[in-house]
């Protein structure tokens, strides 16, 4: 399925500019700063990355989660909907209009109890607080939100294209890829067309890589200015990351981020105490049986 | 969610569980509109995956079509028919395809366990093409049937090449504005194709496509399939635009691939070279010795030679061999006089709407007198039943 970018609603209603999201953020931005926001967007990114490589998805699943799960969160204050349970509800979204299939109830969820005990225990000491009946309701919450607009375009294709024209590279659209990859984790998705998106990340590429493809780019009938500012937010990510030490700073920043009013009975991210007695707990392993 | 696993659910995460909803309850959803600015007029149909209703615009007094999502089977959440459904359409903007204006909502309350149900809001169409054909009043001109067969191709045409197989071709699918025009509806079997490499062959469900109009290819437990499926189901419908009423109603997929064979000839890898390898090609019994008589048994309704050709073509069993929709639209059948012509003018004469879903049965009644004799059962001689007249929408 093809379709044309020019006409979808990711065109038409999903392309934002920056007032947008300064306006949209404004409420958990007196909360947050804009680099804390950030990390937690990184973290959350990686939390649906984890989740769809424990499920074998493949990687247009996860940049179509991701992005949902960025549109959510762009129209809402971290507040409404806890992101914890975001995530897998955008992963599982996603599998079903990337023609993934059905991922089975109980895999979901037992998957987000082995990724959070796994890889995240260091923020969420307790176990995945969340069954498939939240996850259910919360699908209907993220298509209302997103009004149904499904169908996304990713930077991949125009830069399958792209590398395509330029010749047989194949280290070129790997690294291209990654980077792509890593742009997810930025606002990006939401500001710019995919092509654009793809002949930054492939800009990058050819620096990081010393591929000298000048005669190339200068051939393009494109906005280089667009070009140079998505360069500019993917390098503020690497800035950003590289001086991220989640496993310390990650517990703070959640326990910072502002929460539904109502929380499971023992709030995740300041959980301490033995689990044992925890009825959620339970409640969560008898869904994986 | 399952009630006995809610049952063991802690109170504590229920209670969360119900705060959480009490808090979205106040939230305001300004992207999926309330359905209430709809007034339902008429139920007028019963989908895949939900009942239509005809419904008018509060404010505005458009009339549109609202087709409900049913939530089946919850364990799948939101039905990936629903969301195949609206990622098509959202996708797909041709005049021969239903025009999915929005897609609206109730709201969530105590009352519906907080579970919204979803509609999707369509433009209005006053007939679908089975009900047209069931009324023996709507008598279609050959070049009528020429725009009607062209529009239909052009629908297909579009969504092929687009990737998108319908999977649904019947006549109660093809709605027709009052004006004429043509739409391809239902999309809720519909899903994306691709060219499959012969490393890897596709594996799509071959339960797809009502039995009647279902291709051989299907039939005989293909998973590889592409839009000759489409292309099949559009010959039956050319058939029917004389006969009446659907050319080959098998009650099983045994009778169907039987009817299929005294139609259009014995199933062989001679006819059909690699046939045999299909799953079902020797577990099924299949009619040997049959000849192909698709033009000869059609004859008696379709007098043009053109009609009777193109419908040879569409017919062929060889999914490989049928004709596509392209080659279809540049047959001799549509640049022969009589050209296809406007449909408006005779629609004009017909101010109530014509469905399927309110028409009375009309098939299976002539049918089963002749069960084993396909060709012959047809709805040529209109019974009283068919003559009757509908329950009218307006």
């Amino acid at each position: 399925m093809a379709g044309n970018f020019w006409q979808s609603s990711h065109f038409q209603q999903w392309l934002l500019d920056r007032q947008d999201l300064q306006r949209e953020r404004h409420s958990d931005l007196q909360v947050l700063t804009e680099e804390e926001y950030q990390k937690l967007m990184i973290y959350f990114s990686n939390f649906i990355q984890a989740l769809g490589e424990q499920l074998k998805v493949k990687q247009q699943v996860i940049a179509t989660a991701t992005v949902y799960f960025k549109r959510f969160y762009v129209r809402n204050s971290l507040k409404c909907i806890d992101p914890l349970l975001m995530a897998p509800t955008c992963i599982f979204l996603a599998s079903k209009v990337e023609e993934f299939g059905v991922i089975s109830n109980s895999r979901l969820i037992s998957t987000c109890q082995t990724v959070v005990k796994n890889k995240f225990s260091y923020a969420y000491p307790q176990e995945f607080p969340y069954r498939i009946s939240h996850v259910l309701e919360c699908e209907f919450f993220l298509l209302e939100m997103m009004d149904c607009c499904l169908v996304l375009y990713h930077a991949y294709r125009p830069l399958v294209q792209y590398v395509h024209d330029i010749g047989p590279e194949d280290n070129l659209l790997h690294m291209a890829w990654k980077v792509v990859n890593d742009s997810l984790r930025t606002d990006v998705c939401l500001l710019y067309p995919p092509h654009q998106i793809a002949l930054a990340c492939l800009h990058m590429a050819c620096v990081i890589l010393q591929k000298d493809y000048k005669h190339w780019f200068a051939e393009l009938n494109v906005d280089m200015e667009k070009i140079l500012e998505i360069t500019r937010q993917i390098l503020n990510l690497y800035d950003l990351w590289k001086n991220f030490d989640e496993k310390k700073e990650i517990p703070a920043l959640l326990a910072k981020m502002p929460k539904p009013k109502a929380q499971p009975s023992r709030p995740p991210s300041q959980g301490a105490g033995s689990s044992q007695n925890d009825p959620t707990s339970q409640t969560a392993s008898s869904q994986s049986s | 969610m399952n009630t006995s696993t809610s049952t063991n659910v802690s109170s504590s995460s229920v209670s969360h569980a119900q705060q959480v909803m009490n808090k979205l309850e106040d939230f305001d959803f300004p992207y999926c509109d309330e359905v209430t600015k709809y007034e339902k007029l008429a139920k007028i149909g019963q989908g895949t995956f939900g009942e239509v209703f005809k419904a008018k615009h509060r404010q505005t007094k458009k009339v549109v079509a609202l087709k409900k999502v049913l939530m089946e089977n919850e364990k799948e959440g939101f039905p990936i028919t629903a969301l195949r459904e609206i990622k098509i359409l959202q996708l797909l903007n041709h005049e021969n395809v239903v025009n999915l204006i929005e897609i609206c909502r109730t709201k969530a309350t105590p009352f519906n366990r907080y579970k919204a149900t979803f509609y999707l809001v369509f433009d209005f169409c006053e007939h679908d093409l089975a009900g047209l054909l069931s009324n023996v009043n709507v008598k279609f001109s050959l070049g009528e049937i020429k725009k009607v067969m062209q529009q239909l191709l052009n629908g297909l045409y579009f969504i092929h090449s687009n990737k998108i197989l319908h999977r649904d071709m019947k006549a109660a699918n093809i709605l027709i504005t009052k004006n004429g025009v043509l739409k391809l509806a239902d999309f809720g079997l519909a899903r994306a194709f691709s060219i499959s490499k012969t490393s890897q062959p596709n594996r799509y469900t071959n339960r797809v496509v009502t039995l009647w109009y279902r291709p051989p290819e299907l039939l005989l437990g293909e998973r590889n399939y592409g839009p000759p499926v489409d292309m099949w189901g559009a010959g039956c419908i050319m058939a029917e635009m004389w006969t009446r009423s659907p050319i080959m109603q098998g009650s099983t997929e045994q009778h169907q691939l039987t009817l299929i064979s005294q139609l259009c000839g014995s199933i062989s890898p001679e006819t059909w070279p690699g046939v045999e390898k299909l799953e079902f090609y020797n577990k099924l019994d299949l009619p040997k010795g049959q000849k192909r008589k698709v033009k000869e048994r059609l004859r008696a309704y379709v007098k043009d030679p053109y009609a009777l050709d193109l419908l040879d073509k569409l017919l062929t069993l060889d999914p490989n061999k049928r004709i596509d929709s392209d080659n279809a639209l540049n047959h001799d059948f549509f640049w022969t006089d009589p050209m296809p012509c406007e449909l408006a003018k005779m629609l004009s004469q017909h101010t109530q709407s014509m469905f399927e879903y309110l028409a009375p049965p009309r098939r299976r009644v002539v049918q089963q007198p002749h069960a084993g004799q396909p060709g012959h059962q047809k709805g040529m001689q209109p019974s009283a039943a068919d003559g009757q007249y509908h329950d009218r929408v307006f």
